[in-house]
């Protein structure tokens, strides 16, 4: 954090906070308000969810709620007395009047058509009780069909939610791997395709700076002296190499030798190493050739003059004007 | 001159920002002035329970007069009528409903004022949201100066206290920002208002190094005192100040002193003191880096003041406008709103940093300027002649009819408060 530059006592409390705030908007790289980044931090992980979790018991909850409609009430009036009464004396005028009321009309067709409605209406009920009945039924049956559809859509939209998820994932993934795989490409290069008769060195030979010390002394003995089984190269066998190729190396040691000139160190003869990735070259190639066991006694001087020069770099078209294929191709 | 100081509580040991305020005014102003207290028999500001007798008693020289309160408070019912008139449109009677339920209703206090208007030359009311400064003010507004110590929340914004506000004779502000408030809620400008604030007694000489052996303090800390409890900020400070010391291992501890409402985390850096005695607080306080005050709503802190007078800067939350106001005005302290302000002013506020000693100082200009109490007791004296010289002209508004009391047409007081202007007042 770093401290603030109090210049004199006239500090002013404003400014500070200004300060501070503008190294906290530093800090955050976004000018993200306390609000927002709880707000982000409250969000729930969109996590995986099993498909086959899907459980409702809405079909249960349906089942235990179900009310079954009641009977219809029938209704009908029946014998109706219409001009009867709870009170006597009502009852008796009405009983006395009656014969001028019927001088005005007759109530009995009346009395009868409120009995036929009744009984019709009575039907219908019956009717549409019987039908609804029915649709009640077949609730049940309906309602398990939506909620087996619905379950079966959820599990479908959570399965295609995880394999959205999965797809990204792999994406990310590739994308990723491909990145990787240029990066490795730039820094890898490939060696030329060998040529016709030309043998890869086995990885057994291992560059000359990274021997052990005992395996430099080796080198320094006198080739007669050395335990020949000791070394990689003097067992074909454990070398990787055959007979024959073993042949060829011979013949291709014989010519290096010849083309050498006193005091021409292998560093400096040792060319490939041009290029951008010229260390790795030069580390690699240049310690090939330089095997003490592959040289011989008469080399020996040579390579322990240029142990240390043969890792570093040489600049393109060595003095020594050697072609750059040879030191490659060995 | 004769001057009554009517508060909801008093006593030497009860410590409630608004009451220690009207107990050092009472003790100051006797000195200029022959000062009664009248209050009631509560202790607790929550209940409103009559604890202490009433009548008659001397408290550090000054005659205080207790009158027994009519019921307790009802929580449940205080809560729903604070719903209604903070959430809902509501009635002037809701209001009053709600200011009854609040307290602390001792209608013994207010026949007394009314009995003694005429011995007294000014009644001075502190804590205007409370029954006894509302019905008080009604009973003697021609005599009334108001000390509102209104903070920045939702009872504030009640029209009841609009004519309050418009009626009495002066009004003494505990800071700018408050005064703001006040005058944009009520439309009061007219009135006479000056801000006080209030002093405090400090120490001449603190000894940190007391302090810090007998509480086993080692490591440099940031101080609070008051409440521990949620409305005062402290569960947002102690989770910043977690994350702070997950943060910065060799920062500051945090030494808390007060009473707990709030469950305290049990954490290696957090110590709590307990109640502390005014000794230990000042020496405490003298001994750390600075003082942090997280409560959103405050309309004075008078522990940020102490902290000034003994050049201790302060860290304040950003939330509160007085602190804020205070905090820029005085250069003597910084303020935060959310946890990375928190953790950035911690450390820019360490003694070691280079902010520390000159905060520190402008907080002892500031306070010495401000709050000393020669310039307190001057102000207060001065707004007591020029009302004795000036006759009250203003009337008190009257309470609307019985039906249009019951017409609910008035807006939640949170919206009202909500929309006035806030902000700390810079000039």
């Amino acid at each position: 954090m770093a401290e603030f530059q109090i210049r004199s006592d006239a500090v002013d409390v404003e400014q500070i906070m200004r300060q501070i705030r503008a190294r906290i908007r530093e800090k955050r790289g976004a000018d993200y308000t306390e609000q927002e980044i709880r707000e982000l931090a409250s969000v729930k992980l969109e996590k995986f969810l099993d498909p086959r979790g899907v459980r409702s018991n809405l079909v249960e909850d349906f089942r235990r709620n179900r009310v079954v409609s009641p009977e219809p009430k029938t209704v009908g009036i029946g014998d109706v007395d219409v001009l009867g009464s709870p009170r006597a004396a009502l009852r008796t005028i009405r009983r006395l009047l009656n014969p001028i009321l019927r001088l005005f009309f007759s109530p009995t067709p009346l009395v009868h058509a409120v009995n036929s409605l009744t009984k019709e209406q009575n039907a219908i009920n019956l009717e549409f009780h019987r039908r609804f009945r029915q649709r009640e039924e077949m609730d049940p049956l309906y309602y398990e069909v939506i909620h087996n559809l619905v379950v079966e859509l959820t599990r479908l939209s959570i399965e295609n939610n995880n394999l959205k998820m999965r797809v990204e994932s792999l994406s990310s993934r590739m994308d990723f791997d491909e990145r990787r795989a240029r990066a490795l490409e730039s820094v890898v290069q490939y060696k030329p395709a060998p040529r016709p008769g030309h043998v890869e060195r086995p990885q057994a030979e291992k560059p000359q700076a990274d021997r052990q010390p005992s395996d430099r002394a080796q080198a320094d003995r006198p080739q007669g002296e050395r335990p020949q089984a000791d070394t990689p190269a003097a067992d074909p066998q454990r070398a990787g190499l055959e007979p024959r190729d073993q042949g060829e190396r011979g013949e291709r040691r014989r010519r290096r030798r010849r083309r050498r000139r006193p005091g021409q160190n292998l560093a400096n003869g040792t060319p490939g190493v041009q290029g951008p990735e010229s260390s790795v070259q030069g580390q690699g190639e240049g310690n090939q050739d330089d095997g003490p066991d592959d040289d011989g006694p008469d080399d020996n001087a040579n390579d322990s003059m240029t142990d240390d020069q043969s890792s570093s770099p040489q600049p393109a078209g060595s003095p020594t004007g050697q072609p750059p294929t040879e030191g490659s191709n060995e | 001159m004769k001057i009554a100081i009517v508060v909801q509580r008093y006593g030497a040991d009860i410590n409630g920002g608004a009451e220690l305020h009207a107990r050092y005014i009472a003790e100051r102003l006797a000195r200029h002035a022959e000062v009664q207290v009248f209050t009631t028999c509560a202790r607790d500001y929550v209940s409103w329970k009559n604890e202490l007798p009433a009548g008659e008693e001397t408290i550090n020289g000054i005659k205080v007069l207790r009158f027994p309160v009519n019921a307790p408070r009802n929580p449940d019912d205080f809560g729903r009528k604070s719903a209604i008139v903070f959430e809902r449109t509501h009635s002037v009677a809701d209001e009053l409903a709600w200011l009854k339920s609040e307290g602390p209703t001792s209608k013994a206090l207010i026949r007394h004022i009314g009995r003694v208007r005429d011995e007294i030359d000014f009644f001075v009311f502190f804590s205007a949201r409370y029954y006894h400064a509302w019905h008080g003010v009604r009973a003697v507004a021609d005599k009334a100066v108001l000390v509102p110590t209104a903070e920045r929340e939702p009872s504030i914004g009640a029209s009841i206290f609009g004519p309050i506000f418009r009626g009495v004779r002066a009004i003494m502000y505990n800071s700018l920002e408050e005064r703001a408030m006040i005058q944009a809620l009520a439309n009061n400008r007219q009135v006479p208002g000056v801000v006080v604030g209030v002093g405090s007694n400090i120490p001449d000489r603190v000894q940190p190094w007391r302090a810090k052996r007998k509480f086993n303090l080692k490591r440099p800390y940031a101080f609070y005192i008051g409440r521990i409890d949620e409305n005062k900020g402290c569960g947002e400070l102690f989770e910043y100040f977690i994350r702070y010391s997950t943060m910065y291992p060799d920062g500051l501890d945090l030494v808390l002193a007060g009473s707990t409402v709030l469950p305290i985390p049990k954490h290696p850096r957090i110590k709590h003191l307990g109640f502390v005695s005014d000794e230990d607080k000042f020496d405490t306080l003298g001994g750390a880096d600075f003082l942090v005050m997280p409560s959103p709503y405050e309309s004075l802190s008078m522990v940020a003041l102490e902290a000034w007078a003994l050049g201790r800067p302060v860290l304040a939350n950003g939330r509160c406008d007085v602190l804020r106001g205070q905090a820029i005005r005085s250069n003597a302290g910084l303020y935060y709103e959310d946890f990375d302000e928190f953790a950035e002013t911690m450390y820019a506020l360490e003694a070691a940093g280079p902010l520390n000693q000159v905060l520190g100082r402008n907080g002892r200009d500031f306070f010495k300027r401000h709050y000393a109490w020669p310039v307190i007791e001057r102000k207060y004296m001065e707004v007591f002649e020029r009302l004795k010289k000036e006759p009250a002209t203003a009337k008190l508004e009257p309470l609307p009819g019985w039906f249009a009391r019951r017409k609910a047409t008035i807006p939640p007081s949170a919206g009202v408060v909500g929309a006035a202007p806030k902000g700390p007042v810079l000039r």
